[in-house]
């Protein structure tokens, strides 16, 4: 004899099993399972066809650390990417968004203007600027005659990492414009008019007052910018293919490249249970800081 | 003096708009050209415009049958999203024990995990399932990767709708899961069409999992990953690649213009939330 109370309990939990269990079993299978699982064949040998990954334990990360001048090199490509586009695309898009917050005529208009790039898919937007870097730039040498459009710009190490930040900072400026507007908006509109056209001290007041007004759209900002530029890959894989050489390879396209270029799964996954450690670090430690920054504002 | 500074402002801002958008209007009047007038000139407007770049792009990638696989790829996936993190999103957010609180941090830390650091185990996991190889498979890996996100707005949501709601529906003796789909599920359409924008704008121009799990298939493929191959074959003839841009990025576009004004707003939702 099942007391009435415990009937109401199993009903309640049976309840509760029908409504979170589908959601729980697709992120356990297609997310959790499978980093669980890249993070044991980051202790294997694995090349895709072999029933069983060979187990060899540290050997993928003592390679990763110590033999691979590739990886080191994607390293401190990414980084040395992450940090330029985290600045750029935040000062700018911040910088637009003060603007366009500011009572300026059309600026509906202009916010969906800057927006466009964010809504196509950054595989084309790589190709695009494929383009426009080569037979675009043509065209406009023979036109200005100015040196910039005649070098290499996808063809020299140098310059196609400015070519991918360029393109990058270009593609990503409307998302955070969004965010920084929408926070705006909480700001009384003449306090950032007036620290728009005022001439002296307005960058002061931008800095003083404007800025510790919005640090919670700064936070989320910073926080996507960081975790999208160090996961980048699409728009480098479709612009120079990592290239010229590795000198465009993101830590993310060394993974896909490792892994389904080379076929060594084990020692791909090594490198992207490195990737997990590196963003969870870096953005619980810039949320964090940030956040005690607004608490002070 | 202010005046005439804030339109000159203003014109100033119109210009660079301009000039930001203009490798996209370089891409729409070259669509336009023939071979040899883009071979001449990227620049100059098309002297005789002509349709027949799109007519070729649109038979040389198949694009009917592209546009009905990235449909249905990204129908399946939203769909799925939307229902199974609208429901665990609202259960959790009501039921305040010990175990419903693990649930919710195994539903949203998923959120901290970047998609290249499981994706090589993804691939097996899908092949075992038989996911690979079919765009419907495809919407149905977005769901685990589109509900912790998801779930978590949802989550967020909940907790601003009264409980009354729900305990007027139980009294009327409805089940939850009834209750749910009836009462609740209506209250939350805010998020929905925040969640609904996020993740359609999301599978539709997503490109590493399709390449992941389609790549090989003639049959399945979806607009961007058969773009990408477009691009690879027809590497000299910029003007089929110009149409092929074009018509690539035509759906996306009609569904910024058409409901522009939820996109921004899913995207700030979506971020901020997140």
């Amino acid at each position: 004899m099942i007391s009435a109370a415990s009937k109401k309990r199993l009903a309640r939990a049976l309840d509760f099993i029908a409504l979170t269990a589908p959601a729980v079993i697709v992120i356990l299978v297609f997310v959790e399972l499978p980093f669980l699982m890249s993070v044991a064949y980051s202790f294997t040998k694995w090349n895709g066809l072999d029933k069983v990954p060979q187990f060899i334990g540290l050997a993928n990360y003592r390679e990763l650390f110590t033999d691979d001048p590739d990886m080191a090199h994607a390293f401190v490509f990414t980084i040395a990417f992450t940090v330029l586009m985290v600045v750029l695309t935040n000062v700018v898009a911040m910088l637009l968004a003060v603007v366009l917050a500011g009572g300026i005529k059309g600026r509906n208009a202009l916010r969906a203007a800057f927006y466009v790039p964010n809504i196509i898919s950054l595989i084309i937007i790589g190709y695009v600027w494929r383009f426009i870097f080569s037979k675009g730039f043509d065209s406009f040498l023979d036109f200005t005659h100015a040196g910039v459009f005649g070098l290499s710009w996808l063809g020299d190490g140098r310059l196609a990492f400015v070519s991918v930040l360029a393109v990058s900072v270009w593609q990503s400026i409307g998302f955070y414009l969004v965010i920084y507007i929408a926070g705006l908006q909480t700001v009384p509109r003449d306090v950032i008019e007036a620290s728009l056209l005022d001439g002296a001290g307005s960058a002061t007041r931008l800095w003083r007052i404007t800025l510790p007004m919005i640090m919670p759209s700064v936070t989320v900002c910073v926080f996507y910018s960081l975790s999208n530029a160090l996961k980048s890959f699409d728009v480098i894989f479709s612009l120079t293919s990592g290239g010229p050489g590795t000198a465009t390879t993101s830590i993310a396209l060394d993974i896909y490249k490792t892994a389904f270029g080379a076929s060594r799964f084990g020692y791909g996954s090594a490198k992207s249970v490195l990737l997990f450690l590196l963003i969870l670090t870096v953005t619980l430690f810039q949320v964090t800081a940030f956040k005690r920054r607004e608490v002070e504002a | 003096m202010r005046r005439v500074l804030s339109g000159f402002f203003t014109g100033a801002m119109f210009l660079l708009a301009a000039l930001y958008l203009y490798p996209l209007f370089l891409v729409a009047i070259n669509s336009l050209k023939t071979f040899a007038e883009i071979t001449a000139n990227v620049v100059a407007l098309p002297s005789r415009p002509t349709l027949d770049n799109f007519r070729n792009a649109f038979a040389l990638m198949q694009y009917p049958s592209l546009f009905a696989n990235t449909l249905a790829a990204t129908a399946i996936g939203t769909s799925g999203v939307v229902l199974l993190s609208s429901a665990a999103g609202y259960k959790l957010s009501r039921t305040k024990t010990r175990y419903s609180w693990l649930v919710l941090v195994l539903c949203i830390a998923p959120m901290m995990i970047p998609f290249q650091s499981f994706m090589i185990a993804l691939v097996k996991v899908s092949r075992f399932l038989r996911l690979t190889k079919s765009v419907y498979g495809l919407g149905v890996i977005y769901w685990g990767l589109g509900v912790p996100l998801s779930l978590f707005m949802y989550h967020g949501f909940v907790k601003t709708v009264p409980r009354e709601l729900d305990e007027c529906a139980l009294i009327d003796g409805s089940s939850s899961l009834r209750t749910f789909f009836a009462v609740i599920f209506p209250v939350l359409k805010p998020v929905t069409v925040s969640v609904i924008v996020l993740n359609a704008m999301w599978m539709w121009n997503d490109f590493l999992l399709p390449l992941l799990v389609l790549s090989g298939e003639k049959r399945s493929q979806t607009l961007q990953l058969a773009a990408y191959n477009f691009f690879g074959q027809y590497k000299i003839e910029w003007h089929y690649a110009m149409a092929g841009v074009l018509l690539t990025i035509t759906p996306a576009v009609i569904f910024y213009l058409a409901l522009q004004k939820h996109i921004i707003e899913g995207m700030v939702a979506g971020a901020v939330k997140g």
